[in-house]
């Protein structure tokens, strides 16, 4: 009786994949004979859009990770407190300059601000130094200026970014709750054993553990830069930059291709110049002037990043509120600037 | 109940703020319509064959924005569209001195999607004086300078610790390359602005000897002659070979991918299209269009100038030949387009008259040329004349004075040329004449007189 229930499921299960193979093949006959051939095509776009990202980002996600490193095993929260204000424009002014301290673009800056908020940053020189940092330091300002010159759009550039940088500074110091902000892994004081730092430890003890905090937070923070790299490659591959730009025209319209562009692209702020430089003629000032503006300040791979930080909310208002600032002041150049 | 401040109502107002300010903005970018600027500079003084460049805030469509823009006085030109939002007007012939133009933009729907220029453009300007940049060489100097012809003093453009050896003036007059020695013994090419005093390194020959720069009309690209460096530094430099230096690019490549081919003395024609060499192994002129990617060789031995004609379809140039009363230099015409050739003066000639200085006018028929007057007379004098008709004037016949170099101005009116007196001290002088002059009148001292217009 059991050997027959058993040669019964065997032979249903064999019926099944019969079936399956079956339909496979016949939706395989369907499929137009160039599909597989433009899907190669397709793949092979995408691996190398990929990489392209990903291996862009990856030495920015390193030195943003050391510099957390060192921030944890050097920095104490007494000394944070006496370098940053407490009070809320002080604070967000200051933590918008701070990326001249710390020069990382916008995959490093995440994993050095949460460590910074574990040492008692205020959230608006949190938000500000994440906002700014990625353009308001000097590699990004030298590569801003090889591409334009000492001119108009790095002024701009570099004054957009502070002034959208404090005002969603100064918007999250309303909020006298961290938690209310951040997710709750940060607001505890708790941290990986082997990160630990005593008072009495040694210097090379010190950097021993500012490594390990260096490495485990790499790996973290490493798998959402490839999750984000892998989204804004597949969109690249199958949303063609050209299907925007030839969206793209008008002054309202252009605006918001570029800060689409911004997000989709997901290119470091540190070479971001260059690539714009490529719609100027194609794309008005004030288009080309948003996606300098807004791409250092959310991307794809940054939203991800984002999400390990804040909570959802929190990271709604992060991207809303430069999106806002800067189509305002893309489409204030359109109108004012020809 | 107290009010309070928390994220969501700060973000939210925040937010609700920007959005009103976008449709704010956004309204009232669509009463104001689509804006244009210029290049123009404030002072409205611009040099005669500037081009003018209109740039709209947005991307409009190209013949609806062309069919708006016009110049007035009418004056030879075209519209070049650099990009969606970048039309520049090119002028054929210069701007003309003492006239006042308008660059009129009318009000109209300019882009495919019905978007207007509401406010019309209108923008005066007028052309600059020339000036003239020379060289001075002296036991502390070797210096280019510029004058105009106002009789203000001279300025320098180049500092003493450089060494100019040969130059060129930019058809826009806003540059100049020259070339200076290096310490390899070689020569490099510089470049240097009409304002002067920044100079600045073009290409760096190395061992090379970068000579005799022309740069194209359009100003896009630079032909010069250039001497390879021995294996050693002493064995002789190579042969002369014409090479390419793109200024946008930055390519330098040689003209001719033909090793055997030589080159110095290049020249350009008018329309930058044309490039003629002479070939000193081989006795020859070369000549290459670089559109048609065509080439042309003439006989020629003298290695003397090629001036071209205004449409860039002939040529004048001279050559040595045997005739039944002996070596006779003369004065060859080519016509490229009808593929047509002769020699134009020299063929009866009872005596060599050394025709050498050659110049046509860059507007008409008319062109200089040098020849020496008599028999025994070792001073040569310009002619200017029609090549046609081979009716003209003499210009420049001062006794004891010999010229040579002759240079027209942009408008194909005044000429400056190179002159010494033949006897007592050497000393370069620059001659000026035009249309109205007995004789020609000095300017200053100095060498390889251009004009910087």
């Amino acid at each position: 009786m059991e050997t027959a229930t058993t040669a019964s499921r065997l032979s249903r299960k064999l019926i099944l994949l019969i079936a399956l193979g079956i339909l496979a093949i016949v939706a395989a006959s369907m499929i137009p004979a160039g599909f597989f051939a433009w899907l190669w095509g397709r793949l092979n776009v995408f691996a190398t859009v990929f990489l392209g990202i990903f291996v862009e980002a990856v030495p920015y996600l390193l030195l943003g990770t050391l510099a957390s490193g060192l921030v944890e095993v050097f920095l104490d929260r007494d000394q944070m407190s006496r370098w940053i204000s407490g009070r809320p424009v002080a604070a967000a002014v200051s933590g918008a300059f701070m990326g001249m301290i710390f020069p990382v673009c916008e995959c490093g800056v995440v994993p050095l601000t949460r460590r910074l908020f574990h040492k008692g940053l205020p959230l608006s020189a949190g938000i500000s130094f994440l906002l700014a940092a990625p353009v308001l330091n000097p590699i990004v300002i030298l590569s801003t200026a090889a591409a334009f010159g000492w001119g108009q759009m790095l002024f701009w550039r570099m004054s957009l970014s502070l002034l959208i940088a404090i005002v969603t500074g100064l918007i999250f110091s309303v909020e006298k709750e961290a938690a209310n902000v951040l997710r709750p892994a940060l607001t505890h004081s708790h941290e990986h054993d082997h990160g630990h730092v005593e008072i009495n430890d040694s210097f090379v003890e010190k950097i021993r553990k500012a490594f390990l905090i260096t490495a485990d937070e790499f790996f973290e923070m490493g798998r959402y830069l490839v999750m984000g790299s892998v989204l804004a490659a597949a969109l690249q591959t199958f949303i063609p930059q050209s299907v925007l730009l030839t969206v793209g025209s008008g002054p309202v319209l252009s605006v918001l291709v570029m800060l689409g562009l911004a997000i989709l692209l997901s290119i470091c702020s540190t070479v971001d110049a260059f690539v714009a430089l490529g719609f100027v003629g194609t794309f008005s000032f004030g288009s080309v002037l948003s996606f300098l503006v807004f791409g250092p300040m959310v991307d794809i791979k940054s939203v991800l990043m984002y999400l390990q930080v804040f909570k959802r909310r929190s990271v709604f208002y992060i991207v809303a509120i430069p999106f806002m600032m800067s189509l305002l002041s893309g489409l204030i150049f359109n109108y004012l600037m020809p | 109940m107290k009010f309070r401040w928390n994220l969501d109502t700060a973000a939210g107002s925040i937010l609700g703020f920007l959005a009103v300010l976008v449709s704010l903005v956004v309204l009232f970018g669509a009463y104001a319509g689509v804006r244009v600027s210029t290049n123009l500079p404030g002072d409205g003084v611009i040099a005669p064959f500037q081009t003018i460049k209109l740039t709209f805030s947005e991307a409009v469509d190209f013949e609806m924005a062309s069919s708006l823009i016009s110049v007035d006085p009418v004056l030879d030109g075209y519209l070049e569209w650099i990009d969606a939002r970048t039309v520049q007007f090119v002028p054929i012939r210069p701007f003309e001195l003492d006239t006042v133009y308008k660059m009129t933009l009318n009000p109209d729907v300019v882009t495919a999607a019905g978007r207007e220029l509401k406010k019309g453009y209108v923008r005066e300007f007028t052309v600059r004086d020339p000036l003239v940049v020379y060289l001075v060489t002296d036991a502390e100097q070797s210096s280019l300078w510029v004058m105009d012809l106002k009789k203000n003093p001279p300025r320098r453009l180049t500092d003493e610790s450089t060494k100019v050896i040969s130059f060129d003036a930019a058809r826009t007059g806003e540059f100049i390359i020259f070339t200076a020695a290096n310490t390899q013994g070689g020569v490099d090419l510089w470049r240097v602005s009409r304002a002067g005093n920044d100079a600045s390194l073009l290409l760096d020959c190395g061992r090379d000897r970068c000579t005799t720069p022309v740069i194209s009309p359009d100003t896009l690209r630079i032909a010069y002659s250039r001497e390879a460096s021995g294996p050693t530094p002493d064995l002789p430099f190579g042969s002369p070979r014409i090479w390419l230096l793109d200024l946008q690019g930055g390519r330098n490549d040689p003209l001719y991918e033909d090793q055997q081919i030589l080159g110095y003395n290049p020249a350009w024609s008018p329309d930058s299209n044309r490039l003629a060499s002479f070939d000193g192994l081989t006795d020859r002129i070369n000549m290459i269009d670089l559109k048609q990617k065509k080439q042309y060789v003439f006989e020629s031995n003298t290695g003397g100038p090629i001036a071209w004609s205004p449409d860039s379809n002939q040529m004048l140039f001279t050559n040595v030949e045997q005739t039944e009363n002996g070596l006779r230099t003369q004065v060859r015409f080519v016509d490229i387009a009808l593929n047509e050739s002769q020699t134009l003066l020299g063929a009866n000639d009872d005596s060599d008259y050394s025709y050498y200085s050659l110049a046509w006018s860059p507007l008409e028929q008319k062109a200089l040329l040098g020849f020496r007057a008599g028999k025994d007379e070792p001073s040569q004098i310009l002619w200017l004349f029609n090549p046609a008709m081979l009716e003209g004037i003499v210009i420049a016949n001062q006794k004891d004075y010999t010229y040579n170099s002759p240079q027209w101005d942009p408008w194909g009116n005044a000429i400056l040329f190179q002159q010494f007196k033949l006897r007592g001290v050497f000393n370069p002088e620059i001659g000026l004449w035009q249309p109205g002059f007995s004789e020609p009148l000095l300017l200053n001292q100095g060498l390889m007189p251009q004009w910087l217009p």
